[in-house]
């Protein structure tokens, strides 16, 4: 009887098995979506999603207060053997892909930018937009927080390392972002391919060969645009049974039409 | 030297517009939430859980997670404070002790939310290592409210006149029966309406709970108080600040305020109504 | 029996009478734990530690200074040292992107599992003069001839106070200068006051000396109700009107300045002003104005003689009260100010408070690591700017209950 009552329990349980993803705030409406189809889909399945930031994600999973880690960078070697001194096994799983695309107000007349360019305007050496071809107009860079994902790739990948200018103003979600590019004539920041929209206008970049390339998903696919960056699911090897049936969904062709849909990149 | 009567009259005239100017202002706020936000609000709102990446869909889970607060938070504020406030004012004698007492109670009041915020997932999320969950949210916003709920429970006995106390003693009750019996049901009305006054108060704090309970998405109810959920504030700020698309997450962002206002007016409201109420009725 | 459960119940009150008491002792004692360890913390990141070629005479190296070699700024050594010799920099955080080791060296040289990469690394340092390795502790080439191994500063106090960057993600050396941060929320606190406290006093002169009872009794408790709008509801409204409204009132690159927070903190602080300061003036004992009015003084001049003087040390209180708040208020600072850690020179520029970069930061921040202690020391900082404030306004507003006697 006793036996009997602790399957019931543990069956019960595995049912109601929650899952939380935390992380990433570009894979955050992915995930947010994913969750809402999966969980119609599988009714007694409940996921959570919260944001946060990759870094957020990360130590997360580390502490073990979440079971899926989204995250828009890898995993640091640091992070990984903080794992490994828990004794568990981190397992990465790509979702989809993702480029960054530099975008400035519509109005702007600057076309493209080389990555050296990027890099001076992030970096504060350049500060006038007539300096890379432009009209005489301030440049107003704009960041994400620190604790991104999108932050950290943005400033390994263009700026090879450097520190933003000091005192960069920085907003705390890509949503907003768009919103202040918008409003703001000599702004330059950067978002996801998903966010891109009508208020905002893509730079080309070029990072070698003076070939400028336009963000899209063709280019990111076909690897000629150069900031593209993955986006991917952690979690330990010792909760696989749990995160699987919801992971399979994303990376099934369901889970992938989604991934188009909210604007990112198959991994096909 | 200007003649004294025009110099009355500038100044008036100066307030009057003065008083007028900042009503307006407070006015614009309302009308601008409730202009925006009235045309969102519908059963599907108030009711279903946010689609299609929340720009769709309603806000039933984050109205449930802030109720869930207000409740959880309440149990922890609620009968620590009243306490409090009775050993201030019934044990102690007035003196050193109480006053010293009464200033902790005014600087824990003055203490920022978001330090509370820190305390609270240093404390209970990661100390107790209860994660983000309900329970650790409410503990962080009852602390938060716990001035609050002593100080007006504390207003409320002092309203109660201490000839009512010295006729019970006169006639052998013990301190405990007198509380029991005399002070805490003469007291017990305005003590409510401390009580919704810091239900108002914690329904509407973003910053204690962005670390220790808050979800950005999580449409199905809690089943356990070691669940996160969401929360009314928490989702105005992230539907205003994040996602892909804020152009079409503004209704939602406007509906999601109107609530929240309307939520808390009614509360603060409603206090306001019952401190009038039984007010007089003690007063006389 | 009885007497027994009146002592324990008393007693359970008792403890509950220190209910506050304790929270603050065991807020004091958590805020100060999990950020005390920042300063025994070394500059360079932990788990990484700097490496140079042994006959580099350079000894300390300022975490300032190990900032601007790494971004580029200063490129020789002897720009700070008398090593005469161009900086070559190395960075080593993880096995796979180690530099150029990969070309450098082959697979098998350097070991299936990085065995022997701290050894090919000691040579690649020993060999090149001017290097100026950051290296993950893991391959630290130990006890290799020709490689120093720098010994760390900790990161100090006044550089924590006094510093002018807040970078707490900049590899190798974090910067957690909180000067500008310090200087950001003073300066949208005190602004927002100065707008609020003006008009406040106005509207409280005219809601106790001006308008009629009939429309006072609507008002007061309309602007009481209004007190208690959720910072989030005005952070919203700050977002979605004020920000454009200022970006094209002044013409400004941004709308997300320190003078729209002002702005949305002095409309958040003006019913707690008004109440309290309307409050201290209708104490005023009616003798004192009819005295004032006798004397043939008109009603302004009352005012501003008698009535204002009168209830002076409540209003500072509400005043003093009122700073505490706006320095405290996270969610209208993170949401329309800009967050940008500078120190700011005018009022419409961004800038970054403590409570919204404590609020933005915190999620991201490793728990135990240096990046979160040191937002523990900004809740400390926050916590005893806060506190003073309001011991401040208690004592105001006791001198005042003294003068009334």
């Amino acid at each position: 009887m006793r036996k009997l009552l602790l399957v019931a329990i543990l069956t019960t349980a595995s049912i109601l098995a929650a899952q939380t993803i935390k992380g990433s705030d570009t894979v955050l409406p992915l995930s947010q979506q994913q969750a809402e189809t999966y969980m119609k889909v599988n009714k007694s399945a409940k996921v959570t999603v919260t944001g946060g930031g990759s870094g957020v994600g990360i130590s997360a999973l580390i502490e073990g207060t979440t079971d899926i880690a989204q995250s828009s960078r890898k995993i640091k070697f640091d992070e990984k053997k903080k794992l490994s001194d828990k004794g568990s096994t981190v397992v990465e799983k790509i979702i989809a892909y993702d480029a960054l695309a530099v975008v400035v107000n519509p109005k702007n007349a600057v076309n493209q930018l080389t990555r050296e360019q990027l890099d001076d305007i992030f970096t504060g050496k350049i500060t006038n937009w007539k300096e890379v071809g432009g009209a005489d107009l301030k440049i107003t860079p704009i960041a994400r927080e620190t604790s991104s994902g999108t932050y950290e790739f943005f400033k390994e990948e263009v700026l090879q390392k450097k520190d933003y200018l000091a005192g960069i103003m920085s907003v705390p979600a890509t949503g907003t972002i768009i919103e202040t590019i918008k409003k703001t004539p000599g702004a330059i920041g950067y978002v996801g391919l998903a966010y891109l929209n009508k208020n905002v206008k893509a730079l080309k970049v070029s990072f070698k060969d003076g070939q400028f390339v336009e963000p899209s998903v063709k280019t990111a696919k076909d690897e000629t645009y150069p900031i593209v960056r993955p986006l991917i699911y952690y979690y330990v090897q010792s909760s696989e049974a749990a995160v699987k049936p919801f992971i399979d969904y994303v990376l099934s062709k369901d889970g992938q039409k989604i991934v188009s849909d909210v604007g990112f990149i198959t991994i096909h | 030297m200007l003649d004294k009567n025009l110099s009355q009259k500038i100044a008036f005239w100066t307030f009057r517009f003065l008083g007028l100017f900042v009503i307006g202002i407070l006015l614009w706020i309302l009308g601008f939430v409730v202009y925006n936000g009235i045309g969102v609000i519908s059963f599907e709102f108030l009711f279903e859980a946010p689609r299609n990446g929340m720009v769709e869909g309603g806000i039933f889970p984050a109205i449930i997670g802030t109720f869930c607060l207000i409740v959880g938070s309440m149990v922890v504020a609620f009968p620590l404070g009243v306490m409090s406030a009775i050993y201030t004012n019934e044990y102690v004698r007035e003196g050193k002790i109480s006053k010293a007492i009464r200033t902790m109670t005014n600087n824990l009041g003055s203490i920022p939310s978001i330090i509370f915020g820190l305390f609270g997932m240093a404390l209970f999320v990661n100390t107790m290592s209860w994660g983000d969950s309900i329970i650790a949210g409410s503990f962080t916003l009852g602390l938060l409210t716990l001035p609050l709920v002593i100080r007006t429970t504390e207003e409320s006995l002092k309203m109660v006149p201490d000839s009512l106390r010295n006729g019970s003693y006169a006639l052998g009750a013990t301190k405990l029966q007198t509380i029991r019996r005399v002070v805490l049901p003469m007291a017990f009305p305005n003590i409510v309406t401390g009580l919704i006054l810091s239900i108002g108060r914690v329904s509407g704090e973003t910053a204690p709970i962005l670390f220790t309970v808050a979800a950005y998405f999580l449409p199905k109810l809690p089943t356990s108080i070691f669940d996160q959920v969401m929360a009314l504030p928490y989702h105005l700020y992230v539907i205003s600040t994040s996602g892909t698309n804020l152009e079409a997450a503004r209704p939602m962002a406007y509906g999601t305020a109107l609530v929240l206002i309307t939520l808390v007016l009614i509360i603060n409201f409603s206090a306001s109504l019952l401190r009038k109420h039984f007010g007089k009725k003690i007063g006389v | 029996m009885r007497w027994w459960i009146e002592k324990v119940i008393e007693k359970i009150f008792a403890i509950s009478g220190f209910a506050t008491t304790i929270v603050i002792l065991l807020m004091v004692v958590f805020l100060f734990r999990e950020g005390f360890g920042l300063f025994r913390s070394p500059v360079v990141e932990k788990g990484f530690a700097l490496c140079v070629n042994a006959s580099n005479p350079v000894e300390h190296i300022g975490s300032s200074t190990i900032k601007k070699v790494f971004n580029g700024v200063v490129k020789d050594w002897s720009e700070f040292s008398s090593f005469n010799e161009k900086i070559v920099l190395f960075r080593c955080e993880d096995p796979d992107k180690c530099g150029d080791m990969s070309k450098r060296y082959s697979e098998e040289e350097l070991g299936s599992d990085y065995e022997h990469l701290a050894e090919k690394l000691g040579e690649v340092i020993a060999e090149t003069p001017g290097i100026f390795a950051f290296v993950h502790e893991e391959f630290l080439p130990k006890n290799i001839k020709g490689v120093r191994i720098l010994e760390e500063n900790k990161i100090a106090v006044d550089d924590f106070f006094f510093g002018l960057e807040w970078i707490p993600t900049s590899t190798p050396a974090p910067q957690f200068g909180v000067l500008p941060l310090i200087l950001g929320t003073l300066l949208v606190s005190l602004v927002a006051i100065l707008i609020a406290t003006p008009l406040g006093l106005g509207v409280a002169i005219y809601l106790s000396e001006l308008s009629k009872d009939r429309l006072r009794n609507i008002l007061k408790p309309a602007i009481e109700l209004l007190a208690g709008i959720p910072s989030v509801v005005y952070g919203f409204f700050g977002l979605v009107v004020l920000v454009p409204m200022i970006q094209r009132a002044f013409n400004l690159p941004v709308g997300q300045t320190a003078l729209t927070g002002s702005i949305v903190l002095a409309i958040m602080a003006l019913p707690t002003i008004i109440t309290v300061a309307e409050d201290a003036m209708r104490s005023t004992p009616r003798p004192m104005r009819e005295a004032s009015l006798a004397l043939g003084a008109t009603h302004w001049q009352t005012i501003y003689k008698v009535i204002i003087p009168y209830a002076s040390s409540g209003i500072s209180a509400a005043v003093v009260l009122g700073i505490g708040r706006a320095i405290g208020e996270t969610m209208v600072a993170l949401m329309v100010t800009g967050n940008a850690g500078i120190i700011p020179k005018t009022l419409l520029t961004p800038v970054r408070t403590i409570p919204a970069t404590i609020a933005a930061e915190l999620g991201e921040a490793p728990v135990g690591g240096v990046h979160y202690q040191a937002l523990f020391v900004l809740g400390c900082v926050l916590f005893l700017i806060t506190l003073t404030i309001s011991i401040a306004a208690e004592l105001i507003s006791k001198r005042h209950h003294n003068k009334g006697l």
